[in-house]
């Protein structure tokens, strides 16, 4: 068996609802099964022969070559297999993801990882705003598994974001961590304005002190040594990732905040 | 059967089935994780009146332990799973918790049970105690005055065997201490193992039952040298002083080890240091379901 190939036959006019293109919806489906889906394209639907070129059958390993950022929902709910997007995908990239992995190779659109519950995801280029946060109106985000982001995060990254960790190889856009529950976000360059904003639970962990400084609603807690940083860097030695070269350490400065809410959040910078 | 000059008695130690954890307890330096794994495992030489029976198992250095800092492996085990689980609970909160620099990591992973490690140790945070998971195991960071105390959520429960033994009857007490304490020096090298007695060795040995209604144990006459001429006594004139180690472990092939090493021990003093016999503790195989015939560990 080779990896089911889905390679775009050319740019589509309006965005692509890819959900249905998961290990996971197309378990026991043949080719031709496949080649006879409707995806739901703008207003009306287009047959997946229609719109890419299919080769390969095994559908726990998916590629999804000439990819756009009109390819939305990829890795929708998939509960197993691999997904490798060669090429940019659009909005809700793994969504309510369970397990499993995915790949892309270029640039995310909004809502990457949203309400994702386990798995990982792991963008080479960059990712729009909101990355693991909560469709709009809903209160929990991404409730576990881990995204990496090989370049910079877009605004408002983990936002009521409620576990599992967001590693962040460039910069983090503004308001990072905002209305955070629990979880980790950690970032190896610099963070936009406004970090931590609303947070309630959760940890921002950052290797290089804000060039904006700290907000105003955290208060600092001293410089400490956690016990726990050199098991969780531990754990990134695993991942395809810069995370897994960092060298451990365990000394950070504290602070605790959003103080405008319940204060239990934290940022911690190494020191 | 002769090793040495040594009988090996034609009997068996008679084991029960018992729940164990491993924990590891790590600290600033070795010293402060062994005073913790000490404080840990003190008064728990006997579920007969401590609830539990536990022991260090080893030192570990830097590289075995999930933080990177010098730690102890302990073993505890009790008669049930919720009695495992009170008395891992307590004793970390009271022993572990307390102690400077300490935190607390499961050392045993199980698919079938697992016990509350420092599932309800968080509370002591006040609710400033921080969740974390990593790598799908959930770990507590406590707030306390010398910094946070670090400790795993929970650690599995295995099915494990207690009351593994054999006693040692010697012509004297320093001869009889002499060969427990080089079996235990060998017994302390297998791993799974504990000899929870203190130093390893109990020289109050029991037997099931008493002339007292209140106690269900009282001493093993049989085996007290100094009432030789009063009951049915088990010991030969030459016999003054007898000494019992007794093990648990988690498996009965640790157990077969531990004991086929201390023996060996004990025989490689042999005739010629005062040892006269190696016996074993049981209840007529009647009690326990597991049974360590002598003769055929050192066979």
């Amino acid at each position: 068996m080779s990896a089911l190939t889905f390679t775009l036959k050319q740019a589509p006019a309006q965005r692509v609802d890819c959900s249905a293109l998961t290990p996971t919806a197309l378990a026991d489906k043949s080719v031709a099964d496949i080649a006879a889906i409707e995806l739901v394209m703008g207003n009306s639907t287009a047959r997946v022969d229609s719109l890419f070129d299919i080769t390969g059958d095994d559908v726990t390993d998916i590629n999804i070559n000439n990819s756009t950022n009109k390819l939305d929902f990829i890795g929708h709910s998939m509960a197993s297999g691999k997904i490798t997007v060669n090429g940019d995908a659009g909005a809700y990239v793994g969504q309510f993801l369970e397990a499993g992995e995915i790949t892309v190779a270029g640039n995310t659109d909004v809502y990457t990882a949203c309400e994702m519950k386990g798995g990982q995801i792991k963008v080479n280029g960059n990712t729009g705003d909101f990355v693991g946060g909560a469709r709009p109106g809903y209160k929990n985000g991404m409730t576990g598994g881990t995204v990496i982001i090989a370049g910079n995060s877009g605004d408002r990254t983990g936002d009521h974001m409620r576990r599992g960790m967001i590693l962040i190889e460039g910069n983090a856009g503004d308001y990072c961590g905002t209305r955070m529950v629990s979880g980790t976000i950690a970032v190896l360059g610099q963070v936009g304005a406004h970090l931590g904003y609303a947070m309630k639970r959760g940890t921002l962990l950052l290797q290089q002190a804000p060039a904006n400084g700290i907000s105003a609603n955290f208060n600092d807690c001293g410089s400490h040594t956690l016990a726990f940083l050199p098991l969780m860097l531990a754990s990134f030695k695993k991942l395809d990732s810069k995370f897994a070269e960092i060298e451990t350490f365990s000394r950070v400065q504290r602070y605790a905040g959003d103080l405008g809410g319940i204060g239990m959040g934290e940022i911690l910078v190494k020191i | 059967m002769i090793i040495n000059g040594v009988t090996i008695d034609e009997t068996f130690a008679e084991a029960f089935p018992m729940k164990g954890t491993r924990l590891i307890i790590t600290a600033l330096n070795a010293k402060w994780a062994m005073i913790s794994a000490q404080a840990f495992t003190g008064f728990a030489t006997s579920v007969i009146a401590c609830g539990c029976e536990a022991g260090i198992e080893r030192e570990l250095d830097e590289t075995e332990t999930p933080d990177g800092r010098p730690g102890v492996s302990v073993l505890i085990f009790a008669m049930g799973g919720k009695g495992l689980a009170k008395q891992v609970e307590t004793r970390a909160g009271q022993c572990v918790l307390t102690s400077p620099t300490s935190a607390l990591f499961s050392g045993l992973d199980s698919d079938e049970k697992e016990i509350p490690l420092g599932q309800n140790l968080r509370y002591f945070g006040d609710g400033f105690q921080i969740s974390k998971m990593i790598d799908g195991k959930r770990y507590w960071r406590v707030p306390v005055m010398d910094g946070e105390f670090l400790t795993q959520e929970k650690t599995g429960v295995q099915n494990s065997v207690g009351g593994g033994n054999f006693l040692v009857l010697a012509e004297s007490q320093a001869q009889a201490l002499a060969a427990c304490e080089a079996a235990i020096e060998e017994m302390k090298k297998i791993p799974n193992v504990i000899m929870p007695f203190p130093g390893g060795v109990v020289r109050s040995g029991s037997k099931v039952g008493s002339k007292f209604k209140a106690l269900n144990a009282s001493t093993n006459d049989a085996f007290c040298p100094t009432l030789k001429g009063q009951t049915n006594s088990e010991l030969s004139p030459e016999v003054e002083s007898v000494m019992e180690i007794v093990i648990d472990g988690l498996t009965k092939e640790d157990i077969d080890k531990a004991m086929k090493v201390g023996i060996q021990a004990v025989c490689d003093l042999g005739a010629e240091n005062g040892i006269r016999r190696i016996s074993a503790g049981n209840y007529g195989g009647k009690l326990g379901p597991f049974h360590f015939h002598l003769q055929e560990i050192m066979a």
